[in-house]
């Protein structure tokens, strides 16, 4: 039962075992780049929709570099599809279509739990508690499944590399920004904000960010809408990965 | 007993190119199959659909009297595939790459291991089964792609252009392999190579096909039969001139009318194309 998930999923592990150690550093650089630059640069004075200013960035650094790790798994398909062609040993198993979506998911989201570990990290040097419960780990898994799949739609849809590279430019440098996660959308100018509703970040930084903070409402309306945006973008992934062929 | 495989007037074509035009063939149970074309011909395009990577435009294919439908996975289990670049993960070692082979055809446990150490055993890489396989020598890489296709014991196996890259030496031992799967393993094989030799010297059939389309069939005998066996290689001034003959005495009868320098010697499937064709197979 379910070969294919296990084998796709014993594969990706595999690989990244041999570069865990790469993984977590190049995961924990940015981040902390981004802490040291507006964490010193705004200062914990200001305040945020009535939270210290790190205490806002941090859940946000943790949704933005969860984000790249799971969404990050595109890159790896798209070099394995087109490069080193070994897309091509899932497409001739015995294995049904929906398997291959359900194993990169798996991965992505086993990716995108390496930055929780790195936040934790910083959080506790900044000294910011974060409360990491069961809310929290729910809100986490559905906004990693949803990047997950979308790295996964994206890879098989583009046809080469430089595609591949054009939308990481265009459709996840803008997400990664404008979604709330350095600074409140409610701040920005119309256009932003409209921008912002179109992007899921949007929502899982909300919602993480309420199930983070000890003392702040979790957002529970929010949960049925990172589902329904699962659910979608796993339908979406399953046709698209039914029609790819070598 | 039906065809192992049969395929009927296939087609597909790539925009406006052609790369398979309507090519129809049998290959029988326990066959080794060869698949003879220049670059470009359809050969990678032809195994991709029979393994289901691509669909036709048109035709049929059919296993043991089956239609194939790449959607049921009984059918796939059947089929081994080593593709024309080595597609392995080369971070992952010798045995992973196996077992993640394994794990995706649904092998586990003691079950996989132990084809894991007969397929090691078979393509001797038993003692580098720990080494990375992006650390092994063209030869052994090659190998390595060929034991995972036999890991979930395939009973035809498509090898497109198993010696490309390898060197004689290799390329000898590499055909001893090939003729050992197909008598060992009980295992047809189908080929694609654009060697000469290669299909004489391995296959008990060649198809040639260039340009999208099948130009010959037969066992490689039968093929140098209906050129003529022997041939007479004329070097001209200009240029090199062949001509075939069915008997050794009607070529030296020839042979006595010209004047040039001329060779005698029997006819390969090299000749055998270049009269098809009108042009050499590896240019
Ligand atoms: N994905 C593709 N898109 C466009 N054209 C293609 C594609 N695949 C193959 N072709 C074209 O179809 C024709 C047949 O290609 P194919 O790869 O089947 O040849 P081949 O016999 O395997 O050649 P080689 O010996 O070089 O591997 C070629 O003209 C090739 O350019
Ligand atoms: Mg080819």
């Amino acid at each position: 039962m379910l070969n294919g998930v296990r084998g796709i999923y014993l594969r990706e592990i595999l690989i990244l075992r041999k570069k865990l150690v790469k993984t977590v550093l190049s995961a924990a650089v940015s981040p902390g780049l981004f802490l040291i630059a507006f964490g010193y640069g705004i200062g914990n004075n200001a305040r945020v929709d009535g939270l210290s200013y790190l205490a806002f960035l941090l859940p946000g650094l943790l949704t933005m570099s969860s984000m790249n790790q799971s969404y990050g798994i595109a890159t790896e398909i798209n070099i394995a599809r087109f490069y080193f062609k070994v897309f091509e040993e899932y497409l001739l198993a015995p294995i049904r279509r929906w398997e291959i979506v359900v194993g990169e998911m798996g991965y992505g989201i086993t990716r995108g739990l390496i930055p929780m570990l790195v936040i934790a990290f910083y959080s506790l040097l900044c000294g910011v508690q974060l409360h990491f419960g069961p809310l929290f780990l729910l809100a986490l898994l559905l906004h990693l499944g949803i990047f997950a799949l979308l790295g996964l739609v994206v890879a098989l849809l583009v046809r080469n590399h430089s595609d591949q590279a054009t939308m990481n430019a265009f459709l996840i440098t803008p997400i990664m920004f404008l979604s709330g996660t350095f600074f409140p959308v409610a701040q920005m100018p119309l256009p932003v904000r409209l921008l912002a509703a179109l992007s899921p970040l949007t929502y899982s930084t909300r919602l993480i960010r309420s199930t983070l903070l000890p003392g702040v409402t979790v957002e529970t309306g929010l949960f049925p809408v990172l589902l329904i945006m699962l659910v979608g973008l796993f339908l979406l992934a399953g046709r698209v990965v039914a029609r790819v062929q070598a | 007993m039906p065809a192992e495989i049969e395929v009927i007037d296939l087609c597909r074509r790539f925009g406006t190119t052609r790369a398979v035009d309507g090519i129809s063939f049998r290959v029988a149970r326990g066959e080794l199959f060869a698949f003879l074309g220049p670059n470009g011909a359809g050969k990678t395009t032809t195994i991709n659909l029979l393994t289901g990577l691509l669909s036709p435009d048109r035709g049929r294919i059919r296993y043991r009297g089956e239609d194939f439908d790449p959607g049921r996975l009984a059918v796939k289990k059947m089929i081994g595939v080593v593709p024309q670049h080595n597609n392995l993960d080369k971070e992952l070692t010798v045995r992973e790459n196996l077992r993640v082979h394994g794990r995706l055809f649904g092998l586990g446990g003691r079950e996989l291991s132990e084809r894991i150490n007969f397929c090691l055993d078979f393509a001797a890489l038993n003692e580098k089964r720990d080494t990375p396989a992006g650390k092994l020598s063209g030869g052994m890489k090659r190998k390595l792609v060929i034991a995972r296709a036999l890991l979930h014991q395939p009973a035809i196996l498509f090898l497109d252009e198993p010696t490309v890259g390898l060197d004689p030496h290799s390329r000898r031992r590499m055909w001893a392999f090939l003729r050992r799967i197909n008598q060992e393993q009980q295992c047809t094989v189908f080929l694609t190579t654009h060697y000469i030799e290669e299909a004489d010297s391995l296959a008990d059939r060649v198809l040639i096909i260039d340009r999208a389309r099948i130009i010959a069939e037969g066992t490689p005998a039968e093929l140098k039969q209906q050129a003529g066996h022997f041939v007479l290689d004329i070097y001209r001034e200009e240029a090199l001139d062949n001509e075939f003959f069915t008997t050794r005495e009607a070529a030296l009868e020839r042979l006595k009318q010209l004047e040039m320098s001329v060779r005698i010697r029997e006819t390969t499937l090299e000749d055998v194309f270049l009269r098809l064709t009108g042009k050499r197979l590896e240019a």
